[in-house]
């Protein structure tokens, strides 16, 4: 009986242990790309140049598409509704301090990066792994880490950093088209916006999305460097790729912006 | 690697095959040939809910604690108006962040495992199989994966508005702390109604129904080996974003556009 319940509550934890042994894994991985990174040779220089090259080809559009119509909707009409409540349309601008730089700008551009990016390393990677390349690398001499995991870390990182940008950009836009929609005048709109927003904004924008990205890279790599069984397990690969990086940034980001407007209680004065 | 996985052009060409793969699934179902693979449906919907339950609500937990919850506290009181915290609150989880948190994870979570279930199922040639025992593998594939999804999604979405709830009372009432539980809760209630929810479910089965038939075309017609599955479940990521943002944004835009519903002003 007592065999029976161990092996009952065995079987319960183990999605537990497992999570935690690949969080541990993970881990360990970031640490290896780091230091290899960091370390000479310094052999991955076109590696890098290509996948940010493929980077910026495959998320530009879906990236422009969905800032630009996730702003107009959610903190454009919405947020304007609630402000024409309040009798402060004019404010429209400030708001997207906080819903384009602070918060919606970073979250949709590592989404899309995963989306777009994130699935093609661990598809790509996957893919090798299955046909056991990575293996015959291995055999070959070949530091794995070093002359995959480190360039497709760095292109992330920079590409989504460099990406946030644009994001905030065609956010902006959607701001803008949501103050034409509601028939205000453009001017208090700049106005609150550029009163509102501070260097603090756009370089904890810009930090943020840069860890997104190296999360991202780490969890796709890890996700393809470990895939097994056949077609199913890279399609399997790229589902449990996607599903970690978006818990993982998305708790990641609270924590950011707990620590942010904590540390920087300035930000949050109204101009 | 050099050719990009996807491009505009490429998405103009398979957006026509998409929505004929669409029409036939949705015939399937609407003719309720479907039924005939009824054990299958219930199948899948409990597939559904044992293993995209808990991710969509732990999503659904950290959207609404940390966008809606902590950016409305702060929001609020940097219009000068703490109470209005529970105004931002009900609206960005009823009828924005909610819906396109749950858009993205079913697209992540749901989507993705049915493009690598049944792409693997095309390159092994299970499908060929299943025509060769004279099975519609369409409707026992496809149109069972999509019925489930409606039967199973409304109910785990709305338990997911419910967790969303409860993190944002957590963040501003508890965390936060500028305004008291009974006037949060009151302004929260006030701002919204059954309606909204209704509009704010459509928005979500609306997202959840193109995602599963985007995710059944790119596994159906998936080739090349493991490389095309991987290939295939990325690229229906990608184009399930655009979708879900696409879908959320008209909307928002038809559903509220510039008349709020409030219980306040004109």
């Amino acid at each position: 009986m007592a065999q029976i319940g161990g092996e009952t509550i065995g079987r319960a934890v183990l999605p537990v242990r497992n999570a935690l042994e690949e969080t541990g894994e993970m881990m360990l991985l970031t640490a290896k790309t780091v230091s290899s990174a960091l370390r000479p040779p310094y052999l991955y220089g076109s590696e890098f140049v290509s996948q940010f090259l493929f980077t910026l080809r495959i998320c530009w559009l879906p990236l422009m598409i969905t800032t630009f119509a996730l702003s107009y909707g959610a903190p454009g009409l919405q947020a304007a509704n609630i402000l024409s409540v309040i009798g402060n349309l004019d404010r429209l601008g400030g708001f997207f301090v906080l819903a384009a730089v602070r918060e919606i700008g970073p979250l949709i551009t590592a989404t899309v990066i995963t989306g777009a990016a994130g699935t093609a390393i661990t598809a790509d990677l996957g893919a090798r792994k299955i046909r056991e390349e990575l293996d015959a690398l291995q055999v070959l001499g070949v530091d794995t880490v070093k002359n995959l995991v480190v360039p497709r870390f760095l292109a992330l990182m920079i590409a989504t950093g460099l990406f946030n940008i644009y994001a905030i950009l065609f956010g902006l836009f959607g701001g803008v088209l949501a103050a034409v929609v509601h028939h205000q005048p453009l001017g208090p709109f700049w106005v609150t916006f550029f009163e509102n927003t501070s260097t603090v904004d756009l370089w904890g924008s810009t930090l943020k999305t840069t860890i997104f990205g190296a999360l991202i890279a780490i969890i796709c790599c890890y996700r393809g460097m470990t895939a097994s069984g056949g077609a199913e397990g890279v399609g399997r690969a790229v589902n449990q790729a996607v599903v970690g990086s978006l818990i993982a940034f998305g708790s990641f980001n609270y924590v950011f912006t707990q620590v942010l407007l904590a540390t920087h209680p300035n930000i949050l004065t109204i101009r | 690697m050099s050719e990009p996985l996807i491009g505009p052009r490429e998405w103009l060409g398979s957006t026509g095959d998409i929505g004929q793969f669409s029409l036939r699934v949705l015939l399937d179902v609407w003719s309720l040939r479907v039924l005939h693979f009824f054990g299958e449906t219930v199948r899948q919907a409990g597939i559904l809910i044992l293993s995209s339950a808990a991710v969509l609500w732990i999503q659904a937990f950290i959207i609404g604690l940390g966008t809606c919850g902590i950016e409305g506290a702060y929001f609020a009181q940097s219009q000068g108006a703490p109470a209005v915290a529970g105004i931002f609150a009900a609206w960005c989880d009823l009828r924005e962040a909610i819906p396109y948190a749950f858009g993205y994870m079913m697209a992540a979570k749901i989507g993705t495992g049915i493009v690598a279930e049944i792409g693997a199922m095309r390159i092994n040639d299970e499908i060929d199989a299943l025509e060769v025992m004279g099975i519609d593998s369409m409707a026992f594939l496809c149109a069972t994966r999509l019925l489930a999804g409606w039967i199973v999604l409304p109910f785990i979405y709305a338990a997911g508005m419910g967790v969303a709830y409860l993190a944002s009372y957590i963040a501003v009432v508890k965390q936060v702390g500028a305004v008291s539980s009974g006037g949060y809760l009151l302004v929260f209630w006030q701002y919204q109604n059954p309606l909204d929810f209704l509009y704010s479910m459509t928005k979500a089965m609306s997202m959840a129904t193109v995602i599963v038939l985007v995710a059944c075309f790119f596994g159906y017609t998936a080739s090349g080996g493991p490389v095309g599955v991987g290939k295939a479940t990325a690229k229906s990521m990608v184009l399930n974003l655009v979708l879900v943002t696409l879908i959320g944004m008209l909307g928002t835009q038809v559903f509220w556009g510039t008349n709020p519903r409030t219980p306040i002003g004109g």
